[in-house]
């Protein structure tokens, strides 16, 4: 446990803080992954920031052309926004599958993207909608793309003290979906997982985005696999020519979880069940543009 | 650094103010309490457990402004303004037992006791959102607690008892 936390009720408070001795600040938002960590032993820092009750950093909105989600929203406040479901269906998808009820009033999506773990759910099915990320730095702010903003497992490239205040999420005309293999059927770490977000026009694809988690060392944007499928029709024959495609595309490694060879394997069958799934009933569910 | 911000260094304890089974608690507070220790060190209210530590276990669970949260991953100054209910102030309208406490009793859903605790919170919390939960539906919104003695099926029909109770 650190030795102090400082808690600022407003960003312009945080930014008037002194730096933390001994490194960069840590900021403490919904604790899942800073607290047990520190728990587990695994964080010498201390001094921890709490952003935890920072308005600014909270609630979701929409603009002419995009959503903005807080950085402190909870993975549960995004299953109850009206917003998140009419526009981002692969991330709406993902959500059952992150972690428990209690955890997802308690972890946020900006700590999901800033704790970078290469089997992130949030963000994987975030990369696939496209998202942007603000992010500030004593008042001064600056946008990138979230698939970016990962440099290695638990890496960023977030400076000192820097924080993530939002993402921007354009608002498309897509159907999207999100699967994840882990080791039960809810409440598990994956092994594998797959974000998809596909613009329709009739029976073919316009554009398309495939997003990993678990597969590779941060979320995976499967370039090669979404170009394939783009101007293509949506059928069961070009879903297994691009779950072929994307086994090429991937580099798992073999750890605890599972092993590189099966990751591979799960990946394409992956992807294929949630091509096919949008087949059924994508058209049907797309939002609407 | 400015006056102002040595004031906001120097601050190791901080003044909590809170909710605490429906009564006004204000406490001092070293800043880098956790939620839990302070349920059960400060306040002596030692049903919530601590089983891992880690958000694997759910023994943990209390309602914090009417959402189940791990009380071992949150610190207390989190705790601020808010509303926290422990299994001491879970009751039934008669203000004896709550529901789901009867029929955990009645369903034979306890036998260590140890995950007990967490799960009538996390099944409570499951109920205020969705009281027509199905048995699926239970399932998942108490994958969150592990128990090693019951094997989940009696857990499963106390909840759904306590669901034709309330
Ligand atoms: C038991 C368990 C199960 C889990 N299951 C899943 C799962 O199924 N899927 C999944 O994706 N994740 C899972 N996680 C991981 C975790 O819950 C998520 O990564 C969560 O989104 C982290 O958010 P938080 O608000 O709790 O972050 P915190 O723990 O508060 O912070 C995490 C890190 O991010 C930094 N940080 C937080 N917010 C910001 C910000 N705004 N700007 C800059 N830095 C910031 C902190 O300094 C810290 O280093 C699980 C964790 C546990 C303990
Ligand atoms: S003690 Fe909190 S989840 Fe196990
Ligand atoms: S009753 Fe013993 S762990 Fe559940």
């Amino acid at each position: 446990m650190p030795e102090l936390i400082l808690k600022p009720g407003t960003l312009k408070e945080l930014w008037l803080l002194p730096p933390a001795p001994g490194g960069s600040r840590k900021y403490l938002a919904g604790g899942t992954d800073l607290v047990s960590g520190s728990n587990a032993g695994m964080d010498a820092s201390q001094v921890w920031v709490d952003i935890s009750d920072i308005k600014e950093l909270k609630g979701i909105r929409e603009t002419k052309n995009s959503l903005i989600i807080g950085s402190g929203v909870k993975i549960s406040e995004l299953s109850g926004s009206g917003l998140i479901s009419r526009w981002l269906p692969a991330l709406r998808s993902a959500i059952p599958h992150f972690a428990s009820p209690s955890l997802r009033n308690m972890a946020t999506i900006g700590g999901n993207a800033a704790t970078a773990s290469p089997c992130a759910d949030g963000v994987c099915a975030l990369c696939a909608e496209r998202a942007d990320v603000w992010l500030e730095l004593g008042g001064k702010k600056r946008k990138i793309a979230l698939q970016n903003f990962f440099s290695g497992p638990k890496k960023t490239v977030l400076r000192r003290d820097e924080l993530i205040t939002a993402f921007e999420v354009p608002k498309w005309k897509h159907a999207g979906v999100y699967l994840k293999l882990g080791p039960r059927a809810y409440f598990g770490i994956a092994k594998a997982s797959v974000a998809v977000a596909l613009e329709l026009d009739g029976e073919k694809v316009r554009s398309a985005s495939i997003t990993l988690a678990s597969v590779s060392p941060v979320p995976l944007m499967a370039v090669k696999t979404a170009n394939y499928l783009k101007g293509r029709v949506l059928n069961y024959d070009n879903a297994r020519t691009a779950a072929a495609l994307v086994k090429t595309e991937v580099s798992p490694i073999t750890d605890a979880r599972s092993e590189a060879a099966y990751r591979r394997e799960m990946s394409g069958v992956l992807l294929e069940r949630a091509l096919n799934s949008v087949i059924l009933t994508g058209r049907m569910s797309q939002v609407a543009g | 650094m400015t006056e102002k911000n040595k004031k906001i260094t120097h601050r190791a304890k901080f003044s909590l103010k809170c909710f605490v089974n429906g009564e006004k608690v204000e406490r001092d507070l070293d800043s880098s309490r956790s939620l839990i220790e302070f349920i059960r060190l400060d306040l002596g209210l030692k049903g919530t457990k601590e089983g891992c530590g880690e958000g694997e276990c759910g023994a943990c669970l209390v309602l914090v402004d009417g959402k189940a949260v791990n009380s071992c991953l949150m610190m207390a100054i989190q705790l601020q303004g808010k509303r926290l209910i422990t299994i001491e102030g879970l009751k039934g309208r008669d203000g004896g037992l709550h529901p789901l406490q009867k029929t955990f009793m009645e369903e034979g859903a306890v036998q260590c006791g140890f995950c007990t605790p967490g799960l009538i919170i996390a099944s409570e919390a499951l109920l205020r959102e969705n009281p027509d939960a199905t048995v699926e539906d239970i399932k998942r919104g108490l994958t969150g607690n592990l128990c090693r003695c019951t094997g989940y099926e009696k857990v499963v029909s106390a909840v759904r008892k306590a669901q034709k109770l309330s």
